[in-house]
């Protein structure tokens, strides 16, 4: 009786696909959620083995696979960053206003963490108001919160006019009110994650917000040998992109009492992902477009940030490293600068190195290598029939190779 | 508001006399001079202060022991030492051997931390744990003074027992709000101070001279997040939620003063609330925070919180009364930075309620010298200045309630420190700088 109900349903739902709306996991029932992730499952597969050639490279995209739930995510965030004066709430609110709220990343990856590690076959058909699925998404906000903040800072901290192709905060309301909202949203953030309950979840955050600001101090102090160090940069990469989304993987995992070796592979995946999506922004600051990236591109370059590009380029081309150790002159500090249309000279032979070289496709390898061992962490967890675990899991691989195949 | 800028200015001096930890731990130890350990005090023998501290600094467990041991060590000194006249012992010598460890870790702590990485960072961020002036330990010395007064009775015989450890423990955990504290303290002074390019015209602060915004806004976001992980690692939610909260109150109170309406420049009610947040809320839950660490019940963790609200708004109103006056007890001789920077206060709020021609001033804006004299002029002619006094005593005067209302204790300790808590009170009334 009941499968002939479920082969009909899933009938019924693969016939309506395009035009059927997408149910959020947490409010269906466990057989829903059967049919549902299968759809994507099959699909994935279906792209796979269909067709060979050109249409095994279509992946499904994992974003849509918990898209719902990471809208709710994002309502939910307006409402917890509402603070007494409105002027604070408009700042600290910015990011999350319809239409500003970004590819919302850091809760996708750990909704689907959530699910990928999940062990409780037993979901109860009743479960709606899944408990312990409520404290996963409370840390998908708190995370997104975190972030939002640091983002925040960064652009006052670099000067920025724009950030998701929009106005940045600070050239909005001023650098002091865009200091403050940040301040305010990382403690909202932080009495969020104490209201878990857990010691060690808190740790981790704390710990993850620590290495935010350390990165940023390692950039900000930088010396010019350390500039030409591939090691610094690695390391600064971690603390700035990595380690965010690394521990939040972690603490989702020890939210659900999770093993140490389950709470490890999920900090892998996080770490090997972040590292990954930055090496390829690297590349993007200098093959993308305005349009495309939404801030300026060769940011980077402008503000005297080396990245791996470059750092590979020096390894074959030891003339690139004097000139990025004289570092990248300000033409209004120096007067023995050689400009063209003010752009000081060396932009472009640091440009026509990077050009000659190697150096974006070797990039592009480390950062192939890093998304190989996130999938890898993935394949590691322990074994799952559930279909809903199964497709997350399918699901957070693609997303690696997702990144590493984007554009902007 | 004015204590902030002489914060500021004194930071930029860059008080490089370290003497100021030293001479007071001199002055705590009569006997360090003579040979160690004879004298006076008989039962204890007592090192020099400086061997104490690097003997703490270091491991984390003697630092458990010596703490205590230290803080108990400055009450014998004062048990013995102490002649039998009423000797209005100064509050914040009590605790001075304890502000110089957590003075020291802080220092440590952020040199340990950015110099690896940083060290432009660590020597600015220095400036502002050196032991130096007196406003800066303002806030630990309030709640060391609040922990002891706060202590439980603890049976002398069970000298290294178990309940000594715990009570060494606690006393540690104390001292981390104090850090804590501290932390947050000088983080919101360097947000606070990041300037608008609009800005920059009115008033240059000195800590931006020093540093410029992005150092400013790093330096306090390391704090801030240095502060979160101290708080995680307290491991108390209770704890954790008033000092977040206290977090966000600052920010609240800065952003009320950056974006004051008209209107809202008008209402006292608006000035208090803005008080409360920059100024007292800090204290306040610092002090509830540290009742709640030590088991006591929500009555006295609210006194406490209560306690720490009073003195900081009687700590906050007197400092604006000291913009106009200043060491003397005319108005204008002080260095009148609140009026000049448009911030309307407690003083001037009351005038205008004397004589509203005074509001149409207050409108104009104060980038005009002569406008500020008009302004002064009405605030001779008024009683604003003494109403504001009278209110800082008002809150004082609930403080010393607030403590007064503690649970009694037979405690030689704790009832030294709850007298020094009032004490403090009626310095901050008196004070003159």
């Amino acid at each position: 009786m009941l499968p002939g109900r479920i082969l009909l349903a899933g009938l019924r739902r693969s016939a309506s696909a395009a035009s059927s709306v997408a149910q959020s996991p947490k409010n269906m029932c466990y057989w829903d959620r059967v049919i549902w992730s299968s759809r994507y499952f099959h699909s994935a597969s279906d792209n796979t083995f269909s067709e060979g050639g050109s249409k095994a490279k279509e992946l499904p995209d994992p974003f849509a696979l918990i898209k719902d739930e990471v809208s709710e995510v994002t309502d939910r965030l307006r409402s917890m960053v509402v603070a007494e004066i409105p002027e604070l709430t408009s700042a600290a609110g910015y990011f999350f206003r319809a239409g500003a709220e970004g590819k919302r990343t850091c809760p996708t990856v750990l909704l689907l963490m959530a699910s990928a590690i999940s062990t409780d076959m037993s979901d109860p058909i009743v479960g709606l108001e899944n408990k312990p699925r409520a404290r996963h998404v409370r840390v998908a906000e708190i995370t997104e919160m975190i972030h939002i903040s640091s983002l925040i800072h960064d652009d006052v901290l670099d000067n920025a006019d724009t950030r998701r192709g929009m106005d940045s905060l600070n050239f909005t309301v001023g650098k002091k009110l865009a200091v403050l909202a940040g301040d305010f949203l990382l403690f909202r953030a932080f009495s969020a994650a104490v209201a878990l309950d857990n010691t060690e979840v808190v740790s981790l955050l704390a710990t993850a917000v620590n290495n935010l600001v350390t990165g940023e101090l390692m950039q900000l102090t930088i010396t010019p040998a350390q500039r030409c160090s591939m090691d610094y940069y690695l390391q600064k990469t971690y603390y700035k992109t990595a380690a965010l989304i690394s521990n939040s993987c972690k603490a989702v995992a020890v939210l659900s009492g999770q093993t140490t070796e389950v709470q490890a592979l999920a900090y892998q995946y996080g770490r090997h992902l972040g590292i990954a999506y930055q090496l390829i922004d690297d590349i993007l600051d200098f093959t993308g477009t305005s349009a495309s990236l939404g801030k300026a591109s060769f940011s980077d370059i402008n503000q005297g940030i080396v990245t791996a590009p470059i750092l590979f380029a020096m390894e074959e081309f030891p003339q690139l490293r004097e000139i990025v150790e004289q570092g990248f002159d300000d033409p209004s500090s120096n007067v023995d600068v050689v400009c063209i249309e003010s752009v000081p000279f060396s932009f472009f032979l640091v440009l026509k190195y990077l050009q000659k070289s190697q150096g974006i496709e070797r990039t592009r390898l480390l950062a192939a290598e890093h998304a190989k061992l996130a999938a890898v962490a993935i394949d590691d967890l322990p074994p799952s029939e559930d279909p809903v675990v199964l497709s997350s899991r399918q699901a957070l691989k693609d997303l690696t190779q997702k990144f590493l195949r984007r554009t902007k | 508001m004015s204590w902030r800028w002489a914060l500021a200015r004194r930071v930029a001096k860059l008080a490089a006399t370290d003497g100021g930890g030293g001479a007071q731990a001199q002055r705590l130890l009569p006997t360090s001079s003579a040979a160690a350990g004879t004298g006076l005090l008989g039962r204890l023998h007592m090192p020099l202060a400086s061997q104490i501290r690097s003997k703490v600094v270091g491991c984390r467990g003697a630092a458990l022991v010596s703490s205590r041991w230290l803080h108990d060590a400055q009450y014998q000194v004062r048990q013995d030492g102490a002649s039998r006249a009423q000797e209005q012992q100064d509050p914040f010598e009590l605790v001075a051997d304890e502000l110089s460890l957590l003075a020291n870790r802080l220092r440590s702590m952020v040199a340990a931390e950015l110099h690896l990485q940083v060290p432009k960072l660590a020597s600015a961020a220095e400036y502002f744990f050196k032991v130096g002036a007196e406003g800066k330990r303002f806030r630990p010395t309030v709640l060391l003074l609040m922990a002891s007064a706060l202590k439980f009775p603890l049976s002398e015989s069970t000298e290294g027992g178990v309940l000594s450890i715990l009570a060494d423990k606690l006393r540690t955990r104390q001292q981390n709000i104090a850090e804590i504290t501290e932390m947050i303290h000088v983080a919101s002074l360097l947000h606070d101070d990041v300037l608008d390019d609009a800005d920059t015209r009115r008033g240059v602060s000195s800590l931006n001279l020093i540093m410029g915004n992005k150092l400013s806004v790093l330096a306090g976001d390391f704090l801030l997040s240095r502060a979160c992980v101290a708080l995680a690692a307290l491991g108390n939610t209770e704890v954790v939620s008033l000092m977040a909260t206290a977090v966000e109150h600052l920010v609240t109170g800065e952003t009320m003063q950056i974006s004051t309406s008209r209107e809202q420049r008008r209402s006292m009610e608006y000035y208090l609330q803005k008080t409360y947040y920059k100024t007292a809320s800090l204290i306040s839950n610092s002090c509830k925070a540290v009742a709640i660490l030590a088991g006591h019940t929500a009555e006295v963790s609210m006194l406490a919180y209560e306690y720490g609200r009073n003195l900081g708004l009687a700590f906050q109103l007197i400092d604006d009364v000291l913009d106009f006056t200043g060491t003397s007890a005319s108005l204008g001789k002080g260095s009148l930075s609140d009026i000049r920077h448009g911030i309307i206060t407690a003083p001037m709020l009351y005038a205008i309620e004397e004589f509203p021609q005074l509001q149409e001033v207050v409108d104009r804006g104060f980038d005009n010298p002569a406008n500020i004299e008009i302004a002064l002029d009405y605030l001779r002619k008024s009683r604003g200045i003494e109403r504001t006094k009278e209110l800082a005593r008002e809150h004082a005067d609930r403080a010393v309630k607030a403590i007064e209302s503690l649970p009694d204790s037979d405690d030689e300790d704790v009832l030294t420190s709850r007298r020094a808590l009032i004490d403090i009170t009626e310095r901050v009334i008196t004070r003159t700088k």
